[in-house]
């Protein structure tokens, strides 16, 4: 496998010499794979931004050193990196046609005159905006403002497109649909694109891998379902998804079983990951989807327990439950509606919560 | 806030500071096309004193000497005052960029008289007498500022990322001012020339102490003129002037609102 982009050490420290000094990336260090879709993933000020900023070249690192197919870029002009980018509101050239606009950096690459034309129809067709190429940026609506800034970027056949945001100036039904296009527009061109996001829901629809980042570190690596089923931490688990979290105590290990106490007397037994002790303070999390809620029934199944609903928030194609477990525990469930459309439990009914070994994760701190 | 109607009597109190504001204008006018000797004597409708004005060799002259110095001044001005916001606007942060903006802003509010004196000694103790030379230079100075803040703003209200997504495009920092920042800053540069051009036309305390002989502006000439008596000639060169005047901010309005929509999407 080829890597593409390869961020070796990277620290990046705004106005360093001054008193307010701030260091928005740390000894940040991971490797992008040619033919990839990679996002990084974090809230508002996880230093996402800044690492694309500069992979493309409108910043300069503070440290450490960027590699882009083997050659080294980063202290390269933005014009002399074969990186292209999608801005969060497209920054198109208001003076110039849409047609101008993609051809712009073919332009400055010198390509023949009939090369230009001939990509200028083909990216623009690519991104369905062939018949508007003769329109001003401002007589586009937000969609089509967005699928000019991607012909553009494409055009000059990038060796990396870098995303920053590009999805969320636009409406639900628009983002959602835009999703799948990216998607497909990198498998067709097969450019390894960088995608900078805060929406989780985003990252896990395209990514083939996400980087999740906070305060400018990397929390986590991985493909979406390793991201989501195997949280590295609680920062992961908690900005991934929904999840519950419980704070126990490991109070036995076996080979392939992690016996852990929560509040003072209930015990769960979860896969043992191999990094733990016995004595060991550790969160445990629990993805609402995974807890199954039925009748309570006399027969005592051992892995059933017993619970009482104390709140219930209704979305339609399901319902979220609160359900108290006693000895302190406090769980979110979800539950389908019954055939009939009729939800399944009410307020105060008393319940079986069951969810298999595998489903909780132990984290480390 | 209520609606203007809601005060009474503010259209009447309107109405009379326009009066005041323009009615001397309109009689300045009105008696510029007088066929009588006598500024303020109607005589019948004439343009007598058009035709005199501009066979008038003087006047001529003077208008020459107005456009050169307008021209020329605006020239060097709007390219200093552009080099100047440019630096200043994205120049990022260095070592006395705010008193450079105060330096560059001053002279708009130095009395005009303070000026003058200054540049009138500062010319004469090294000694310099370049005859229009040295009004032009006089002129450059104070239209930087005004050639200056429209430019500015212009650059403050546009988006740095378009600059960043021409350099992203693999445009050189040169090819990213000649195709985008340029073109972008055009109406800016235009205001802030039509801006230093009517300055210029219009000064007369500066280039009243600067110009020796033979250096006379438009300005300054009607001054003399007025000292030897009123004529309705120096209504009609007036009315000329102000004619000038109007067409080129005319000229710059219509041109801002073509251009308004490109920045503002």
């Amino acid at each position: 496998m080829t890597t593409a982009v390869d961020i070796r050490d990277v620290t990046k420290i705004y106005s360093p010499d001054s008193s307010q000094a701030v260091t928005a990336l740390e000894n940040i260090s991971l490797t992008i794979n040619d033919n990839e879709f990679f996002t990084l993933l974090g809230p508002s000020g996880c230093g996402k931004t800044t690492l694309l900023r500069l992979i493309a070249g409108f910043e300069q690192v503070s440290g450490g050193e960027i590699m882009l197919f083997d050659k080294e870029i980063e202290n390269l002009e933005p014009n002399r990196r074969s990186v292209n980018t999608v801005f969060q509101h497209y920054a198109l050239f208001p003076h110039m046609t849409v047609a101008d606009n993609v051809a712009f950096g073919l332009e400055r690459l010198k390509k023949p005159k009939a090369e230009i034309k001939a990509t200028v129809e083909r990216v623009l067709t690519l991104v369905k905006m062939k018949e508007l190429g003769d329109r001003r940026p401002n007589q586009l609506s937000g969609g089509q403002q967005q699928r000019v800034a991607l012909a553009r970027a494409l055009a000059p056949s990038p060796k990396v497109l870098l995303l920053d945001e590009p999805l969320s100036a636009l409406d639900l039904k628009l983002r959602q649909a835009m999703r799948e296009e990216l998607k497909q527009l990198q498998r067709e061109t097969g450019i390894t694109f960088v995608f900078v996001t805060h929406d989780q829901e985003e990252a896990l629809a395209m990514s083939d891998r996400i980087a999740v980042m906070s305060n400018g570190e990397i929390q986590q690596i991985g493909r979406p379902t390793e991201i989501y089923e195997h949280p590295a931490n609680r920062f992961v688990a908690d900005f991934i998804g929904d999840t519950n979290f419980m704070d126990g105590e490991i109070v036995n290990l076996s080979d392939d079983l992690v016996t852990c106490r929560i509040g003072t007397q209930s015990l769960f037994e979860t896969e043992n990951s191999g990094h733990h002790k016995v004595g060991d303070q550790v969160t445990l999390s629990l993805r609402p989807e995974k807890i199954m809620l039925s009748v309570l029934e006399s027969n005592n199944d051992a892995n059933q327990r017993p619970g009482k609903v104390t709140n219930l928030i209704y979305l339609g194609n399901q319902t979220a439950y609160s359900v108290d477990m006693g000895d302190g525990i406090q769980l979110t469930a979800q539950a389908r509606p019954r055939e009939d459309g009729e939800l399944p439990f009410a307020i105060g009914d008393s319940i079986a919560v069951s969810f298999s070994t595998r489903a909780m994760r132990v984290l480390a701190e | 806030m209520l609606p203007v109607g809601h005060y009474r009597g503010l259209s009447a109190w309107t109405a009379v500071f326009f009066i005041f504001l323009y009615l001397p204008i309109v009689v300045l006018i009105f008696y510029s096309f007088n066929a009588n000797r006598m500024v303020m004597n109607w005589g019948g409708f004439g343009i007598d004193w058009y035709i005199k004005a501009f066979n008038n060799a003087d006047i001529q002259k003077a208008v020459w000497n107005s456009l050169v110095v307008a021209t020329v001044a605006t020239g060097v001005a709007t390219a200093i005052a552009t080099i100047g916001a440019l630096v200043l606007a994205r120049g990022g942060n260095f070592r006395g960029k705010t008193v450079s903006l105060g330096l560059i802003t001053l002279p708009l509010m130095v009395p005009e008289i303070v000026t003058a004196v200054a540049v009138l000694i500062f010319f004469s103790a090294i000694g310099m007498n370049l005859g229009l030379g040295n009004v032009i230079i006089a002129h450059i100075t104070f239209c930087i500022p005004f050639a200056f803040m429209p430019i500015r703003a212009r650059l403050e209200g546009m988006d740095t990322n378009l600059e960043q997504a021409a350099r992203d495009l693999y445009a050189s920092e040169w090819e990213t001012f000649r195709f985008v920042t340029m073109p972008l800053l055009m109406p800016g540069i235009v205001a802030g020339a039509m801006l230093s051009f009517v300055i210029s036309m219009d000064d007369f305390i500066i280039t009243l102490m600067v110009g020796g002989a033979g250096s006379t502006t438009l300005p300054v000439y009607i001054y003399s003129m007025i000292r030897r008596g009123l004529t309705p000639e120096i209504n009609a060169v007036s009315t000329m002037l102000l004619l000038a005047s109007i067409a080129i901010v005319t000229a710059y309005w219509i041109l801002s609102k073509k251009t308004q929509n490109t920045l503002n999407r």
